[in-house]
């Protein structure tokens, strides 16, 4: 048997994203912490590859950062405990996860072409493509810039305050309230000209 | 730009968030909203992203949470195993280290007695040697100034000492790897 499997449990579990801060001696029971996450992953999967989808343009590439987000939040030394500190405090860190990935996904330079996407790629998600929404909605978020798209996303969509924003992307409330501000005035009027938009979009 | 604010963007949030909007809401707030830009450009947008999230939750397809359990678990693994891992690799560069400076120390001292010892008769006649030069160094210890005070003892315990160490060290750089 390999030496490493035989690790202490205590070691391997010195920072399971808070899971193990959980208060009470029944919060280390592995399949409490099992339970809890799934419960909690059941609820913020779908928000977070939605937000994630959305301010990148590349479900696959959401796919992928969605996972990283988890498995980086569980094993995070300082995340907050989904039982002590509560769903949204939990969510809430997620979400900065999830931002900083892709952050780091944009400051890296690129790497892969559209030639080299799959096509059942295409195939797979070619319906969601038709929907009236994505038709008015995506051509004015391709012209946003990255933290645009996700200042937007999360204060409207997911319904975030400015200091929550502030605690997702790292930023102030004060610089959240003015940002947000052009961005909306900014994708409003792009959503007001979808003829315009479109135009646009097509040129860039 | 100039930041505008409109007193009436706090309402119209609220009842975007609870659902409400427009069904609940006044005849005067609904005049107010298509005539202010600001209450406008928030309706518009607020009402675009929520159409938006909720095609997107729709249309994701998560993994399993056991999968990402697994994933994680693995990783919390390889972490402690590195952790584990760094003194022992400390240990083996000061092993490393204390050899070469031994055999440099033994080839400094043997280059200056003048001996041929990169050559094979110097170390037939060394090793041939090394039982009567052994036994004459411990007789001369063993009637020295150590033996006298009471601490003969500790040369065949320090002998002792280095052997299990260097055994030690041996055994396990030349494990290690596998």
């Amino acid at each position: 048997m390999p030496w490493e499997l035989t690790l202490p449990d205590a070691l391997l579990h010195a920072s399971p994203g808070g899971l193990q801060q959980a208060a009470g001696a029944g919060a280390c029971d592995p399949a409490m912490e099992n339970e809890a996450f799934t419960v909690f992953y059941t609820r913020s999967s779908r928000p977070l590859w939605a937000y994630l989808a959305r301010s990148s343009a590349d479900p696959a590439l959401a796919d992928d950062l969605m996972q990283e987000s988890y498995v980086r939040y569980l094993c995070a030394a300082g995340a907050p405990s989904i039982v002590a500190d509560g769903e949204a405090a939990a969510r809430l860190y997620l979400f900065r996860i999830a931002s900083n990935l892709l952050r780091d996904h944009w400051r890296r330079p690129r790497a892969a072409s559209i030639e080299e996407v799959p096509e059942e790629f295409f195939a797979a998600r070619g319906h969601e493509t038709q929907s009236d929404s994505r038709i008015a909605l995506e051509p004015a978020l391709r012209q946003m810039k990255p933290r645009e798209r996700q200042l937007l996303w999360l204060a409207h969509a997911e319904g975030y305050s400015h200091r929550e924003i502030a605690r997702v992307m790292g930023l102030s409330a004060a610089s959240i309230r003015l940002l947000l501000f052009r961005a909306r005035r900014k994708i409003a009027a792009l959503l007001r000209a979808p003829a315009a938009t479109e135009t646009l979009g097509r040129k860039s | 730009m100039k930041l505008t604010t409109c007193p009436h963007q706090k309402e119209v949030r609220q009842l975007m968030a609870r659902g409400q909007w427009p069904a609940a809401c006044t005849t005067e707030l609904r005049a107010h909203v298509d005539a202010c830009r600001a209450c406008g450009d928030l309706v518009l947008v607020a009402e675009a992203f929520q159409q938006a999230r909720a095609e997107s939750l729709a249309a994701a397809r998560p993994v399993s949470p056991a999968l990402l359990l697994w994933r994680a678990q693995l990783r919390r693994r390889n972490a402690a195993v590195e952790r584990i891992g760094r003194p022992l690799l400390g240990a083996q560069i000061f092993l490393f280290a204390v050899v070469v400076v031994a055999a440099v120390e033994f080839a400094g001292f043997e280059a200056h007695s003048g001996a041929s010892w990169a050559t094979w008769p110097f170390w037939r006649d060394w090793l041939a040697q090394l039982p009567h030069a052994a036994a004459s160094q411990w007789a001369s210890l063993s009637s020295g100034p150590l033996a006298a005070s009471g601490w003969n003892w500790m040369l065949p315990a320090f002998v002792l000492a280095t052997l299990a160490l260097l055994g030690g060290a041996a055994v396990y750089l030349a494990t290690d790897k596998r």
